[in-house]
């Protein structure tokens, strides 16, 4: 529906393929940190009151790393919003602009949110005990806004697809026409299994994050650590493995529509649609065949690759899917736009990225030298001043 | 239109981008001239072995990092948030033209984190020259991300020869005539603002004299190298300026006075510099301190207004209109109808509206075109409520309804509706920083009968009445 004379407007300066794969591997970098804080934030706090000795230990070393997986997730996150922007705009910006404060709110609470962590870090160090309410009330506030967040997302990205809605949404949400702004895509069934769906691959991969701290970072925690965060990985890794299965079922046959579903299930896409859904649990047979082993980094490493995978099997069926549900808005496909690819700028982006992965890497050459013991017990605190 | 109208009373959609931006680019020129500073000054604290100095620029650190990290990430990203919904076809050539910028942009920015934070954290961890190195990386990172993004901003003020089709380009439009004198003036400005937190911060913070002395003395020449830059720059900016945007400089008057403003402030802060940090440190109290941040600030903030507002009509200086169309679109407007939309096929978000709400107006032989004629044939109530709608979608960008921001009630005052009319099909000349009218006959109709339906009576109490 809506319309611009797409021969007025600059055409996509890349090849499509080279857009869709940007964004497709910015979405799958993004969901790593996004999935730490989704559900790690809310299970720490938790822990941090009601778990026991280990689960508190566990609850404060995801959290005094929280500052910096916020920050990369964050970052992370502008890579595939700017190529949606990019080659989806004619979907993205009306669905978008019907639900505007609620988008914009998740500026709004990204700023608290992610102060409340840093708050929350700063009180810790004084020992659960003597942890001020208010400090501990700011983590409760940033998991309760992280969720918040999440659903907000998940509403602008099933209402990018959902174009069938636009019209009475805006009937609903507007002053003469124009959009107040205040419209949520709740009536799509789609949405709930989709928010709730995060969350079980943000469990499986809190249960990754949580077997490579204990053998990589936890040095000093001793054996008894080692051996609890493996079993509690086992626990979040199953737990994550039904909840995916539940809630990507629910999604699937509940709310696929059916052009959807006829392509997502025809040879070959099937392959990948199956793969998907069974992933998920990975992760969690793998622990459970080795939970009498002692962890070592071949099966933290492991574990890590299998939720690599899960989150990418998922970036992908995603991005394939979303592409089926927006024909109606770019026909006859998002993939047929034209395109006028611009090489020079292109190549001053690729040579400066390579020279940036030069210098990350120098960086983090340094910090080797530096002792094995990253500093990551001394959080940044709020300033003096 | 093209895209559906984001209506917020008040204070109108495009504000919203005017005040994100003012909060991000106070913190952002500090998130530039503090990485500087920062990089600077431990390498002298290393040198002339001032342990105090060190522990005083840790402590800075930390603020610094919990500042510029979070609040002014955040905001940088609020501000193509809230682009993206005021603006949204000018958002989509942006991005159309200047993606890569974009994306090189975003490299520097996450070394600039990564610096940040290990800059931070393994503060005392790492030989002395690394730690410095460390800094500096930080530093140019953040100060090429300044130039890679005031390349796409000064675009919107003037794309230059990129207007032309057949120098058309990435380069073009990213070395447009702005693109130096902007960056000058922001460089400036990241030395001058970074070096007032600088005061602010070590008023509060220190309560060591001889360390305030050292650093107002050290920080007082950037800072009054950043303020000739700004002024520098700030010429620049008005002498390669479209003649047109000069114009609507002078013309309006909120703008020339905020202008005159920004120079003045930019003054005041020179000569307290000068009197104070240069001449004589030991006058950095919070109080000195924060004064001069607060006229900072406030030079700032209207700098940025203007910046904003000196672009009208277009949002991306010929290419983009502040109402969402582009000026090659106007003609087939006029003639088809801005309701309509200037596509042939597919229909526009207000061509959907009117056929749900108005099915009378459309054309029984082609139901998804809408036959202006039949508008005036409707009951005046109805003509109002379209003419409501042509109000949302061709002036609420610039213009709040009955108050607030540039309120269209309060400009029209005891006008009649011919003189509505009138105004409307001369709109480019009334003043010349408003688009030209983009719509049929009878939508201008309806579009006064709708601006006579707000439009308050003449006051009382004017003689003669
Ligand atoms: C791109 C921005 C922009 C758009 C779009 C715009 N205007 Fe304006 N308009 C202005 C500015 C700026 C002024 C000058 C305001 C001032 O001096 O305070 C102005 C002034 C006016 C005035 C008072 C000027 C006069 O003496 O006639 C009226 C009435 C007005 N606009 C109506 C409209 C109407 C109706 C529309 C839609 C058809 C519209 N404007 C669209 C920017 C805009």
């Amino acid at each position: 529906m809506p319309p611009l004379d797409a021969t007025q407007l600059p055409a996509l300066p890349a090849p499509f393929w080279f857009i869709q794969f940007f964004k497709v591997l910015g979405f799958l970098l993004h969901m790593v940190p996004m999935n730490l804080w989704y559900v790690g934030v809310p299970l720490a706090v938790t822990l941090y009151v009601f778990g026991g000795e280990r689960a508190r230990r566990w609850s404060e070393r995801l959290m005094v790393q929280m500052p910096i997986i916020v920050a990369a997730g964050i970052n992370l996150g502008i890579v595939p919003l700017l190529f949606l922007q990019l080659a989806y705009a004619k979907a993205f910006y009306p669905a978008t602009i019907l639900m505007a404060w609620f988008w914009l709110a998740v500026i709004g609470m990204l700023i608290p949110a992610y102060y409340g962590v840093y708050i929350y870090v700063s009180g810790m160090r004084d020992g659960a005990g003597s942890m001020t309410v208010w400090r501990r009330a700011a983590g409760w506030c940033s998991a309760v806004m992280f969720l918040v967040i999440g659903f907000i997302f998940a509403n602008a990205m099933s209402l990018t697809t959902n174009a069938a809605a636009w019209p009475d949404l805006l009937d609903r949400h507007s002053v003469a026409g124009a959009a107040t702004g205040t419209a949520l895509n709740v009536a799509d069934p789609s949405l709930w299994p989709r928010w709730l769906l995060m969350l079980g691959l943000a469990l499986l991969t809190t249960a990754a994050w949580t077997v490579l701290d204990a053998v990589w970072l936890a040095g000093k925690e001793g054996g008894a650590y080692q051996r609890w965060a493996q079993s509690w990985a086992l626990r979040l890794a199953l737990a994550g493995a039904v909840w995916s299965t539940v809630t990507g079922a629910w999604y699937l046959f509940g709310t696929w529509r059916p052009t959807v579903f006829k392509e997502m299930f025809a040879f070959p896409a099937v392959i990948l649609t199956v793969l998907t859904a069974v992933s998920c649990w990975g992760p969690g047979a793998l622990l459970w065949a080795t939970r009498r082993k002692a962890l070592n980094w071949t099966l933290a490493g492991s574990v890590v690759g299998l939720q690599a995978g899960v989150l990418a099997l998922n970036a992908i069926s995603r991005q394939i899917v979303q592409n089926i549900e927006l024909r109606d808005v770019f026909q006859p496909s998002v993939a047929a736009q034209p395109t006028a690819p611009d090489w020079g700028p292109m190549a001053l982006f690729l040579i400066v990225f390579l020279a940036g992965v030069g210098v990350l890497i120098w960086l983090f050459a340094q910090l080797a030298k530096a002792g094995p013991e990253p500093s990551l017990d001394g959080p940044a605190e709020p300033p003096a001043a | 239109m093209h895209y559906p109208w984001w209506y917020v009373p008040v204070i109108t959609a495009p504000m919203l981008i005017a005040a994100v931006s003012i909060v991000h680019v106070l913190v952002s020129h500090y998130a530039v001239g503090g990485g500087l500073f920062l990089a600077v000054e431990t390498a002298h604290a290393y040198r002339t072995k001032d342990r105090e100095y060190l522990a005083y620029l840790k402590g800075h650190t930390k603020f610094f990092v919990w500042l510029t990290v979070v609040f002014g990430a955040i905001t940088g990203v609020g501000i193509w948030w809230t682009i993206g919904l005021a603006s949204p076809l000018a958002t989509e050539v942006l991005i159309r033209t200047f993606v890569f910028g974009w994306a090189t942009e975003y490299v520097f920015f996450v070394l600039e984190i990564t610096a940040a934070f290990i800059f931070l954290y393994y503060w005392g961890r790492l030989p002395e020259k690394t730690h410095v190195a460390v800094g500096w990386i930080y530093a140019v990172a953040a100060w090429i991300s300044l130039v890679l993004i005031t390349g796409i901003t000064s675009f919107m003020l003037h794309p230059g020869a990129w207007l032309d089709p057949a120098t058309r380009s990435f380069w073009s439009g990213f070395f447009n005539p702005q693109f130096l004198p902007q960056t000058v003036a922001r460089t400036g400005g990241a030395l001058l603002l970074s070096s007032l937190y600088v005061y602010l911060h070590a008023s509060i913070a220190l309560k060591e004299q001889r360390l305030r002395d050292l650093i107002a003395a050290r920080s007082a020449r950037p800072a009054l190298l950043g303020a000739l830059l700004i002024l520098a720059g700030g010429a620049g900016w008005y002498s390669f300026m479209p003649e047109s945007a000069k114009a609507a400089l002078a013309a309006a008057a909120v703008l020339n006075v905020l202008a005159a403003l920004i120079f003045v402030l930019t003054g005041v802060v020179f000569v307290l510099l000068y009197l104070g940090p240069y001449r004589n440190p030991g006058w950095l109290s919070p109080g000195f301190a924060g004064a001069l941040v607060l006229f900072g600030v406030a030079a700032f903030s209207t700098g940025e207004f203007i910046r904003e507002a000196v672009r009208k009509p277009y949002v991306i200086y010929n290419v983009v209109f502040g109402n969402q169309i582009l000026p090659n679109e106007v003609a087939e407007l006029r003639s088809r109808g801005y309701l309509e939309g200037a596509r042939p096929e597919g229909r526009s978000w207000t061509n959907a509206y009117i056929a749900r709400h108005f099915p009378q107006v459309m054309d029984p032989a082609n139901p998804t075109r809408i036959d202006e004629k039949k508008f005036l044939d409707l009951p005046r109530s109805e003509q109002i409520k379209i003419g409501e709608v042509l109000f949302q979608y061709h002036c609420n960008d610039c213009h709040a309804v009955h108050w607030g921001y540039s309120a269209v009630a309060m400009m029209l005052y005891g006008r009649t509706e011919d003189m509505h009319l009138d105004m409307i099909e001369n709109l480019d000349r009334a003043p010349f920083f408003m688009p030209p009218w983009a719509g049929t006959r009878e939508e201008a109709k309806v579009l006064a009968a709708y601006l006579a339906s707000i439009s308050p009576p003449r006051p009382g109490g004017m003689v003669p009445q």
